[in-house]
């Protein structure tokens, strides 16, 4: 009976590690509001939740690899809602090779998804004058929301 | 421009209002037992006043330090530094520069086409553009969720753009930005506390600019301390991007599409 409660306090333990640590520290990172940088502007700050395709990129990683996931959280836990002069860094590729190659093996068969950061390894092609990232066997079209650019998984444009 | 008889001449006419504003004011402030709720006429003026010399420059460069301030989900703000640099020649060209540790983007306008290029990551977007940099700064900020760096500039004055949404409004003082005597006023309106410096004398510029955003209980801060350059040399060229040979073009995202998706 005792041993019985030790392992379920053990199992979840175990689970509150892998899935919950990586979760609270996702939260820590996202941005919930922004300063207003104009009095006149009225609409500022309106879209508020282009953010939500990121949010089922990062769930879907952490379902097929809770611990590449720490990795991955730097690269998409960011918002896309502000206007000028804000968001995320300008970085081309991810921080880390392993959670990059998660991110293809997942992100990779949704098309639509949409990522702030690619993987390794992508070339520029051009179809019809327009930039895409093609990495491995996906396209990424990179395109600006507002002004952050982020990359949406599209199907093959030739 | 701060010459003696006018400064005389305007102190004098500011200690005649400020008679009369106490003489009015303060029984009535008594009465309603709320001072918040209060605007002052006079501020607002001059408010109006720095739109109408806004709106008659007909060409001018600004380089403005700014700060911006991210709210966490725990409440933890990170504030973020700009550099931002906008040569305008009215009604139709701007050329807008942004840069900060996370981006940096540059802004043409030409009258004709509208480009937003981020250099770092050499992506560049072209859409065509309405005709006036006013409706340029609603058209992209509609359409695609971009807002036209320091914006406020040249909608201060603009027609259809009022004071009329400002429910406090104080006049502060006398207060010196980099060493110029300014008029700090403070507004409020809807979800924004905000803040400005106002050159006195012939040139009433805005100097200085601090917003706070009530609508978050952490309520973030932007700044903006503005040096003006009244007489810019530039040729067209400036307006009309160029791209690089390794600029690579891309798409903005519709900000109704983004949003709904």
């Amino acid at each position: 009976m005792r041993i019985r409660t030790l392992k379920v306090a053990f199992a979840l333990l175990v689970a509150f590690l892998l899935a919950g640590a990586p979760a609270l520290e996702a939260g820590n990172k996202n941005v919930r509001n922004s300063s207003r940088s104009s009095v006149s502007n009225k609409s500022a700050n309106r879209n508020t939740n282009v953010n939500r395709n990121s949010n089922v990129n990062v769930n879907r990683n952490r379902n097929t690899n809770v611990n590449i996931d720490r990795d991955r959280d730097i690269d998409i836990d960011v918002d896309v809602d502000h206007r000028h002069g804000c968001c995320y860094h300008d970085h081309h590729h991810g921080v880390g090779v392993v959670g990059a190659v998660a991110a293809v093996a997942v992100t990779a068969a949704v098309i639509g998804s949409t990522v702030t950061v690619l993987p390794p390894a992508c070339t520029v092609v051009y179809a019809n004058g327009i930039a895409y990232q093609q990495c491995g066997g996906a396209y990424y079209q990179p395109r600006y929301v507002g002004t952050s650019v982020s990359y949406v998984v599209v199907a093959s444009p030739f | 421009m701060n010459h003696p008889n006018r400064m005389r001449t305007a102190m004098a006419g500011g200690l005649a209002l400020l008679a009369m504003v106490a003489i009015f004011a303060a029984p009535a402030a008594a009465q309603m037992g709320d001072a918040a709720a209060a605007v002052e006429p006079a501020a607002v003026a001059a408010l109006d006043q720095m739109g109408a010399y806004l709106r008659t420059l007909k060409a001018y460069q600004v380089e403005a330090v700014t700060s911006r301030e991210d709210v966490l989900e725990n409440g933890l703000k990170a504030q973020y530094s700009n550099v931002t640099t906008i040569l305008v020649r009215m009604p139709d060209r701007l050329f807008a520069e942004t840069n900060g540790d996370r981006q940096q983007r540059q802004y043409y306008y030409n009258g004709k086409e509208f480009t937003l290029y981020a250099r770092r990551l050499t992506y560049y977007a072209t859409v065509a553009a309405p005709a006036t940099v006013k409706e340029l700064a609603a058209t992209v900020d509609e359409k695609y969720g971009i807002e036209i760096p320091l914006v406020d500039l040249f909608l201060w004055g603009a027609d259809g753009v009022s004071s009329a949404g400002i429910t406090a409004a104080v006049d502060l003082g006398a207060s010196s930005i980099d060493g110029v005597t300014c008029s700090h006023y403070a507004f409020r309106q809807e979800g924004l506390d905000w803040q400005i410096w106002i050159q006195k004398g012939e040139f009433p510029l805005p100097k200085r600019l601090v917003l706070t955003t009530t609508t978050d209980e952490a309520r973030p801060q932007f700044e903006a301390k503005y040096t003006w350059n009244l007489a810019p040399s530039f040729n067209d060229a400036a307006f009309t991007f160029d791209p690089p040979a390794d600029a690579k073009k891309i798409v903005f995202a519709e900000a109704a599409a983004a949003a709904g998706n």
